[in-house]
């Protein structure tokens, strides 16, 4: 289905997510999941990006705030750890930033092109609370 | 599978396998996508969703990619509550009739529409639905605009918002006619279960899906979903806006079940002033030049007044 033409589609023609039987979704984590080329999982729109959320796991406590309120599914958490950020699907929202309750934050925007390894070497200390 | 499914806090809740993709099309920071997560991750039961015309149908279900996990259909404007609930009425005719292929499984039919398909042109076909009493949940990804098109008014724009047929300028302060009261509007069609949903709540948003999909017969849900493109906010500050929609009460968290029994679910601790709500947004702008600035003064006082009518109505139980 996915090299046929607009002009070519059937009306009423049904686009398939997974390969075969989709099986117990559910209970299947993206990673294991038989996606088809229909799916928007195997499409990427890192080129959006202006800035790009990186990821300091020092600071990080999992609340998984940044987890419920990503629009993207960007974030990923496995077994109630967050373990990282799915770069292909992120538009760089900045939503994560934004509700990340750590002093520091341990999400924090970037240029696109920065370098991950150098901005977490400098990432910026404990904030003082104003009284 | 019917069991529900277990949501103690938000760890336990992050485990849920997404049946929703990224890569969809929707703008950066769209609290859409966060509505529609919420309510997939709420239940492990196997869905069939319907999404009525707007950002959320164009957006994933653009050729050749899907973002649903599940079955999904992309019908038309009006009739996604219906499209639901015809396959609705399909699964009861064969369960009755023995015809199940997998007897024991129980799916749930959930409808989307943003507020243009649902408190305008789908409106007769919701009220349809929730008056057969289909077995369905309808959501309402209530953004205040017809964001898909260009950003039109809708009848659930509020007044004093500037849209692209309501513009503000010399003479008009943009849209004139209040927000329309769905919320009311579907209780009245003594429905089990109605309630209003905030996605910054989380807890108390998916405790309410769960309810609703706990009960038997229509349930409504109204969500409010900022719309950074025409709300006018930056991306990152979604779910800030939400936090201000729900504390300044001027979108109240409550449900109405069986069309009398109305429960306030979320009372701010601070309620913050209607101002800094609108202040927080594009579309009010022009409110805070000296000419329309009475106006802010009539927005707070229309939501006071309706905070005090839910207080009674809660109390009075009718």
């Amino acid at each position: 289905m996915a090299n046929t033409g607009w002009d070519e589609f059937e009306i009423g023609a049904m686009l398939r997510t997974f390969e075969g039987e989709a099986g117990d979704v559910v209970n299947t984590l993206q990673e294991d999941r038989n996606y088809t080329q229909n799916s928007s999982f195997s499409a990427s729109v890192a080129d959006w990006r202006i800035e790009k959320p990186v990821f300091n796991k020092d600071y990080c406590i999992d609340c998984q705030f940044c987890w419920v309120y990503c629009p993207d599914i960007s974030i990923i958490s496995r077994d109630k750890k967050m373990i990282g950020i799915d770069m292909d699907h992120c538009k760089g929202c900045g939503i994560c930033v934004e509700v990340c309750p750590t002093n520091p934050k341990s999400l924090l925007m970037f240029p696109e092109k920065a370098d991950e390894e150098t901005e977490i070497a400098q990432w910026p200390s404990k904030e003082e609370k104003e009284k | 599978m019917s069991e529900m499914k277990k949501i103690k806090n938000l760890k336990e809740f992050s485990t849920s396998a997404d049946r929703f993709e990224g890569a969809n099309l929707l703008c950066p920071g769209c609290a859409h996508s966060i509505i529609v997560r919420e309510v997939l991750n709420a239940t492990n039961d196997d869905l069939v969703l319907a999404a009525s015309t707007g950002c959320l149908e164009v957006c994933t279900a653009v050729y050749p990619y899907t973002s649903w996990d599940a079955s999904w259909i992309h019908i038309g404007f009006e009739n996604g509550s219906t499209a639901v609930a015809g396959a609705e009425a399909m699964y009861k005719a064969l369960k009755t009739k023995g015809r199940l292929k997998q007897p024991d499984r129980t799916p749930k039919f959930v409808a989307f529409g943003g507020d243009g398909a649902s408190y305008d042109i789908g409106f007769q076909w919701i009220s349809g639905c929730m008056e057969r009493n289909h077995d369905m949940m309808y959501v309402v990804l209530d953004n205040e605009v017809y964001a898909n098109t260009g950003g039109q008014r809708s009848s659930s724009t509020p007044i004093g918002a500037s849209a692209t047929t309501t513009p503000a300028g010399k003479i008009s302060y943009g849209e004139t006619k209040n927000k329309k009261d769905m919320m009311g509007i579907m209780a009245a069609h003594n429905i089990p279960y109605a309630a209003q949903v905030a996605p910054n709540k989380w807890k108390d948003m998916v405790k309410k899906i769960q309810k609703g999909f706990a009960t038997e017969g229509a349930v409504f849900i109204n969500a409010v979903s900022p719309c950074t493109t025409e709300w006018k906010f930056d991306p990152k500050d979604t779910m800030h806006l939400t936090d201000l929609a729900t504390d300044s009460l001027v979108f109240p968290l409550y449900e109405i079940i069986d069309g009398h029994e109305l429960n306030i679910t979320y009372r701010p601790k601070n309620i913050v002033p209607v101002e800094e709500y609108l202040a927080a947004q594009g579309r009010f702008r022009h409110l805070f030049k000296d000419q329309y600035k009475y106006l802010i003064k009539e927005w707070q006082e229309r939501v006071d007044a309706n905070w005090a009518y839910l207080n009674r109505r809660e109390e009075a139980r009718v």
